[in-house]
């Protein structure tokens, strides 16, 4: 955590404060406010020295007000020896990146049980149809990293020629400012996490799970049930997997099914892992090999 | 002393719940544990069948829950084994009769003066599921080398995992047939616990013999011959600690089985399964 960046947090700029007292006087007051509560705080302290059990008692009180004391940025290097013995991380908050605590739903991001296939609270996700008829997945198509940069570079060239932002890119951005769910866990039959933002999920997804995210998934594992990116109409999301072996893939209102011949259901495992993109590319959803 | 209480579900119905509660609860009171084997299946109760104590049953677990008798009163003691009691399901109720509360103060109750609780789940994740798991503290996950089976053991994994007071599970993989493995034609039970990322208990081969014994009310860990007796008296030690390497179910593939099947074959006697 280099730049500071924590979803769900809580600035407190204490950098003008003289001593600890006028520090704890401060605080106190500020986590009053129904805003600061259940947040992960992030202190900003400036100059000022903080033996360890003045920074314990500021730690104290945060926890009293059902907040957590997420790291803190000093620039003196006493409070950051009392905090690295007290276990609080130090951190450095950049000015140029302002953390923006997006409008979150606790539930957003809470593993239910629902059932597969109804629409989750907000995130109606109508499957559209395509022109054509059938929806398959297409054979992977295998492009170099070179290849694949080298489209990028040009499509930069030709939008900065145009010095208009392209849609793409506004998208594109868009999902790089989301804030992102990171999970290291195994997503069992029946269970959906769905987020306003990105997923990242350290285990496997076992058919019968959902993932539904705004912006983009990625499975740092076998990818089996049914994955849902760019829910609320990104057409530039991307669902990633070290394997893809998934029901049904869905970004914004296209959706692609495994295809019934590879309907190999019980063979999910395999130590071959195989990374692979899925991204949509002239209004079909086709999956790339991140080869090497 | 505290007993141990210990929820036999699945999900799926039908792949061998209360044949697994009845086997491993005789089998644990054979080797001299006190067991007190609770049916939760209210208005589709089998696991007195299973025993033979279908006609001694006066008072059920309803009965105790409603205040009409004492719990001591309803529990009935084995035919053959002193050591096992049973605390049947009422037949012409259903599963709203009773709810969580009620059923892990009576498995509380019961932990104090016995050293095991097997609590028979019925089918389902909704709640009889819920009332059975709710006085458990470890699971046993019974499933079949089927996919909707496994499918459902998944799911049943994944609602134990979030209860907080269930503090293991364990797989047992019921009705496996060795041949078909062989031939690819079942999934193995690598391929199994793979999918389920879920610890082995037991595997239990399928054995016609099991049917006989549910219908003459005799489980099957009585009968000394049969593979799945063994395997169920395995698993009864395994759960009270002991390290059992898992028995060898497979065809015997040596010569001398060979030269004896052909001749088998020859006379027209029945093969067994």
């Amino acid at each position: 955590m280099n730049k500071g960046f924590v979803e769900d947090g809580f600035i407190i700029d204490l950098g003008n404060a003289k001593d600890a007292s006028e520090i704890i006087y401060e605080l106190s007051n500020i986590l009053e406010i129904p805003e600061a509560r259940n947040k992960k705080i992030c202190l900003k302290l400036g100059e000022i020295d903080l033996s360890q059990s003045q920074l314990l008692s500021i730690k104290s009180l945060i926890n009293s007000m059902v907040s957590e004391l997420a790291f803190v940025d000093t620039n003196s290097e006493q409070t950051e020896l009392s905090a690295l013995n007290l276990g609080i991380i130090v951190s450095e908050l950049s000015n140029e990146i302002e953390v923006e605590t997006p409008e979150i739903n606790a539930e957003d991001f809470e593993i239910k049980e629902t059932e597969v296939g109804e629409p989750k609270d907000g995130l109606s996700y109508e499957l559209i149809e395509q022109e054509a008829d059938e929806e398959e997945k297409i054979e992977v198509v295998e492009k170099t990293e070179e290849e694949i940069e080298a489209e990028g570079k040009l499509e930069e060239l030709i939008d900065e020629e145009n010095e208009q932002l392209s849609e793409k890119e506004i998208a594109q951005h868009e999902i790089s400012k989301l804030p992102t769910l990171y999970l290291q866990q195994t997503l069992r039959s029946g269970q959906t996490m769905s987020y306003d933002g990105n997923i990242v999920l350290v285990g496997d997804a076992h058919p019968g799970s959902e993932i539904i995210a705004k912006g983009d998934i990625t499975v740092w594992g076998v990818l089996g049930g049914i994955a849902h990116a760019g829910a609320r109409g990104n057409d530039w999301a991307k669902i990633r997997a070290l394997k893809v072996n998934a029901i049904q893939l869905r970004i914004s209102g296209f959706y692609a099914r495994r295809p019934d011949s590879m309907n190999i259901p019980f063979i999910q495992r395999s130590s071959e892992f195989t990374p692979e993109e899925a991204r949509v590319e002239n209004r079909e959803i086709v999956i790339y090999k991140m080869s090497e | 002393m505290t007993g141990r209480v210990i929820v036999i579900t699945s999900g799926k119905g039908g792949v061998g719940k209360t044949t697994t509660s009845a086997n491993i609860g005789t089998a644990l009171a054979k080797a001299g544990q006190k067991v007190v084997l609770i049916d939760t299946d209210i208005g589709l109760r089998n696991l007195d069948l299973l025993l033979g104590l279908e006609n001694r049953i006066v008072y059920t677990i309803i009965d105790v829950v409603e205040e009409r008798c004492k719990l001591k009163q309803a529990l009935v003691k084995d035919k053959k084994n002193p050591n096992l009691c049973l605390l049947a399901a009422a037949q012409t109720r259903d599963k709203s009769s009773i709810n969580q509360e009620q059923l892990k103060s009576i498995c509380d109750e019961l932990k104090e003066e016995n050293d095991f609780i097997i609590v028979d789940c019925p089918a389902g994740i909704e709640q009889g599921f819920q009332n059975a798991v709710a006085g458990a503290t470890e699971a046993i996950v019974v499933t079949t080398p089927e996919m909707s089976a496994v499918r459902d053991a998944d799911r049943i994994i994944g609602l134990l995992e979030a209860k907080e007071e269930i503090e293991s599970y364990k797989l047992l993989l019921n009705r496996v047939r060795p041949k078909l493995v062989q031939s690819n034609d079942m999934m193995s039970v690598d391929d199994v616990v793979d999918i389920l990322s879920c610890s082995l208990i037991g595997i239990i081969p399928e054995d016609v013999g099991v049917i006989t014994s549910t219908n003459k009310g005799e489980p099957i860990v009585n009968d000394e011959k049969s593979l799945a007796g063994q395997a169920y008296q395995n698993v009864a030690k395994r759960i009270m600690g002991e390290e059992v390497d898992f028995l060898d179910i497979d065809e015997p593939k040596g010569f001398v089985a060979k030269i004896k099947k052909f001749f088998a074959g020859l006379f027209g006697k029945e093969q067994k399964a």
